[in-house]
């Protein structure tokens, strides 16, 4: 059996509400293996967001590991932590948090203009924007290059999202509610989406919902309980 | 890159950066047009003052002044080889008339040598007459008077043709066009007793001519045929109203009463080259006595001076230094057993000097030290020379004036630097906003890869942006204003009868409207970190940010 992509190994994360502490991961172990595509479900407040943000670098655990290709990335500096975040994970948020000043294009460059150096920039601009402007062909927008987020529908935003985690060809993409504040149709799209990305590229995918229906379309499902990870 | 590429897309589409960049423009503008002028009006005294005292002055303490001068400025010139060239001057306070009008002022009267004051200062550069003139003379050709006294009135009489402003309550009935009228008459008055002066110049030089051919003729005797042209050149003369070259004499142009100026700026005199005046001054060169006389000599008017110092020019009157000598009573004495015997040498106030090639505060220093060594030798072998002598920079000269204003341009500086402190506050407090509403952008910017530090360089590079483009919208601005400053003032009296820059209190004729490189820069770098200072504080709160917070900020 081949390494797994990410282990998460006994993750524990508290947060203090007020005078209390509210432990929110109590002990939280999986593997995901490279092209897995899982769901991980559980009630609101379950701590579903909490894990993904853990495992993509943007919150560190009180207790626990998380290791990325073999490399624990709990205890790495923060410089380090930033430059994984960069290369090895992209982002789908439920609100597609596109930057409002940007256009379509400019929002899915971007991760491919922060992963390199404002000289280094002139050398590598012609092949992202080859290859950015080949996904958004691929996800339906090239004919929305220069519109800017609030001219787009929603399921379109969540495609340029989906495009902009996808730039720098992480190793892992985690999806938080995808389609949780889009209609049936666009939630569909933005499932097939992801399927397809799963399927022809060998897209390693962990996907956060509440949808059951959703989690039953991947191939595997992790319920979050309790602040416990069980396998259904 | 993705730093840059924000900062400069921010910069373009939020519009609250406008304002910022607005206010940090309008210090700047307003730094700059301080500045300037503060400099420019320092500039222009301390250049005043090189102007009446050359680089280096030597200048007795006691009113009997310093004797033995051209042997002075002879071994100075030997001595010390940077001394390019030096001229004695002597100045006195003086009563000037009007004969025909009993107008009178108390003046200046500066006792010059021409050309040589024009060797030691820019003396030649404000002239009337000679404008410009290598070699500056009390004695210019009639013909060259004449030609300037034509060209002003050809001027008068257009702007007579004017529509022109009706008399203020202030002007006593007298408008511009009454003034012009006066002026006119005036000026027709002079070219009169110009013509007067050119047609007897020719008869006055023929009979000069026969009586030294008469001599010639009588070998040195006089004869009857010379003490008829004796007698004949005299009544030429008279009649001429043109006086000889050493009493000729050189008006400030703002003497009071003497000239005017038009509401475009432009100076018309009502006393014109041609006219006599008389001076009259209480000698003090052989001290005060028990009772003191007063000296008076008649003038003829045969040029006019502009240095653009207001209170050069409405109080000096220029005349022939030996002359001013023997008014003053600064002549040699000679004693009155022994006629060739020599009292008292001839004197004057002070000697004048220029430096040569770099006249640097540190350079003239080391040559004014050598002028002082100098001096005390040439002391120890003449002590008849004079008492007490101080040598002295022109800086030195006028510590009193210069330094004062110095300090009041260091005052203004720092307080308007304060006072653009409001723009620092300004560019926080709109950025501490923009951080606000970027919060979620600031999550996804970290959520991408971004660290806390290229986050910080974002809004730094912002608030600089801002500093950048602002300094320079600021410095276009009151670049142009400062440039335009007179014509603004003028506009704005026009308009509301409001006139900031007096003359007659601020010295010189016109706000200083020089912009020069240095400040410029130095405002445009305080702008640019006044752009960073204000974004620091919000810079590090959107560094410190939490991604997750962001992400989830409503």
């Amino acid at each position: 059996m081949s390494e797994p992509l990410v282990t998460v190994q006994g993750l524990h994360k508290s947060y203090r509400m007020g005078k209390v502490d509210l432990r929110v991961l109590r002990g939280v172990s999986f593997h995901l293996s490279a092209g897995s595509f899982t769901a991980v479900v559980g009630a609101s407040g379950s701590g579903k967001s909490t894990l993904l943000h853990l495992i993509g670098l943007l919150d560190k655990p009180d207790r626990g590991q998380v290791v990325l290709s073999g490399q624990d990335v709990t205890a790495l500096p923060a410089r380090r932590r930033d430059g994984m975040r960069c290369r090895d994970v992209g982002f789908v948020f439920q609100f597609y948090h596109l930057l409002g000043e940007l256009n379509v294009l400019e929002n899915v460059l971007l991760p491919a203009k922060v992963a390199c150096s404002t000289l280094a920039w002139p050398g590598r601009r012609a092949e992202a924007r080859r290859r950015a402007m080949e996904t958004l062909d691929r996800l339906g927008l090239s004919d929305r290059l220069r519109h800017r987020p609030k001219e787009l529908s929603g399921g379109e935003r969540q495609r340029v999202a989906i495009a902009r985690a996808l730039m720098n060809r992480p190793r892992i993409l985690l999806a938080d509610e995808p389609t949780g504040n889009l209609d049936s149709a666009s939630g569909k799209g933005i499932m097939e989406l992801l399927k397809q990305c799963n399927r022809r590229d060998g897209q390693t995918i962990l996907m956060v919902t509440h949808d059951v229906s959703l989690a039953e379309q991947t191939d595997r499902i992790l319920h979050l309980r309790d602040g416990r990870c069980n396998e259904l | 890159m993705y730093k840059l590429f924000l900062c400069l897309r921010y910069l373009r589409s939020r519009v609250i950066a406008y304002f910022a960049i607005l206010a940090v423009a309008l210090c700047v503008a307003m730094m700059l047009i301080v500045v300037s002028v503060m400099d420019g009006f320092l500039a222009k005294v301390e250049r005043a003052a090189k102007g009446l005292f050359g680089d280096i002055v030597v200048e007795s303490t006691s009113t009997e002044g310093l004797g033995l001068y051209d042997e002075f400025i002879a071994k100075a010139a030997r001595d010390v080889p940077e001394v390019e060239a030096a001229s004695p001057f002597i100045l006195v306070p003086c009563y000037l008339r009007i004969p025909e009008n009993n107008w009178n002022q108390i003046v200046q009267a500066a006792g010059i040598r021409l050309p040589q004051r024009a060797e030691v200062t820019d003396f030649e550069k404000g002239l009337f007459v000679q404008t410009g003139w290598a070699k500056p003379t009390f004695d210019p050709p009639i013909s060259e008077i004449q030609s300037r006294l034509d060209g002003q009135i050809k001027f008068i009489e257009e702007l007579r043709g004017k529509s022109l402003r009706p008399p203020k309550p202030e002007d006593q009935g007298y408008g511009t066009a009454e003034r012009l009228d006066n002026a006119l008459l005036a000026h027709y008055g002079a070219r009169s007793l110009l013509k007067r002066a050119k047609d007897h110049q020719a008869a006055i030089a023929e009979a000069h001519a026969q009586l030294q051919a008469t001599y010639g003729e009588s070998r040195g005797e006089p004869t009857e045929r010379t003490e008829a042209l004796e007698k004949r050149l005299e009544e030429l003369t008279a009649t001429a109203g043109w006086l000889d070259p050493s009493r000729h004499i050189i008006l400030g142009l703002g003497i009071r009463g003497l000239s005017f100026r038009t509401e475009e700026g432009k100076t018309v005199r009502f006393l014109c080259p041609g006219s006599k005046v008389s001076l009259s001054l209480i000698p003090l060169g052989s001290g005060l006595g028990a009772t003191p006389s007063l000296n008076s000599k008649t003038f003829t008017v045969v040029d006019d001076c502009q240095t653009d110092v207001s209170s050069i020019d409405s109080e000096i009157v220029y005349v022939p230094f030996e002359t001013l000598q023997q008014l003053n009573n600064m002549a040699t004495a000679y004693s009155a057993d022994k006629p060739d015997e020599v009292v008292v040498p001839a004197r004057c106030n002070q000697v004048h000097i220029k430096v040569r090639g770099q006249t640097d505060e540190r350079s003239l220093e080391a040559v004014r030290a050598g002028v002082e060594r100098t001096w005390q030798a040439f002391h120890a072998a003449h002590p008849e020379a004079a008492g007490n002598v101080s040598v002295l920079t022109w800086r030195q000269r006028q510590a009193a004036i210069v330094g004062p204003i110095e300090k009041q341009r260091t005052l203004t500086v720092i307080m308007f630097g304060i006072i653009s402190l409001v723009a620092v506050v300004l560019i926080f407090v709109i950025f501490y906003m923009i951080v606000f509403q970027k919060t979620k952008d600031i999550g996804v910017l970290k959520a991408i890869g971004a660290g806390s530090l290229g986050v910080a360089q974002i809004f730094l590079a912002y608030g600089a942006a801002i500093g950048l483009v602002g300094s320079i919208l600021g410095t276009i601005g009151g670049y142009y204003f400062v440039r335009y400053i007179n014509p603004i003032q003028d506009v704005v009296d026009r308009w509301f009868g409001f006139r900031v820059w007096d003359r007659e209190f601020f010295m010189f004729e016109k706000i200083p409207n020089e912009v020069e490189v240095v400040p410029v820069l130095m405002i445009v770098a305080g702008a640019i970190v006044a752009g960073l200072l204000g974004a620091m504080i919000p810079a590090a709160r959107a560094a410190r940010m939490q991604p997750v917070e962001a992400l989830r900020y409503e």
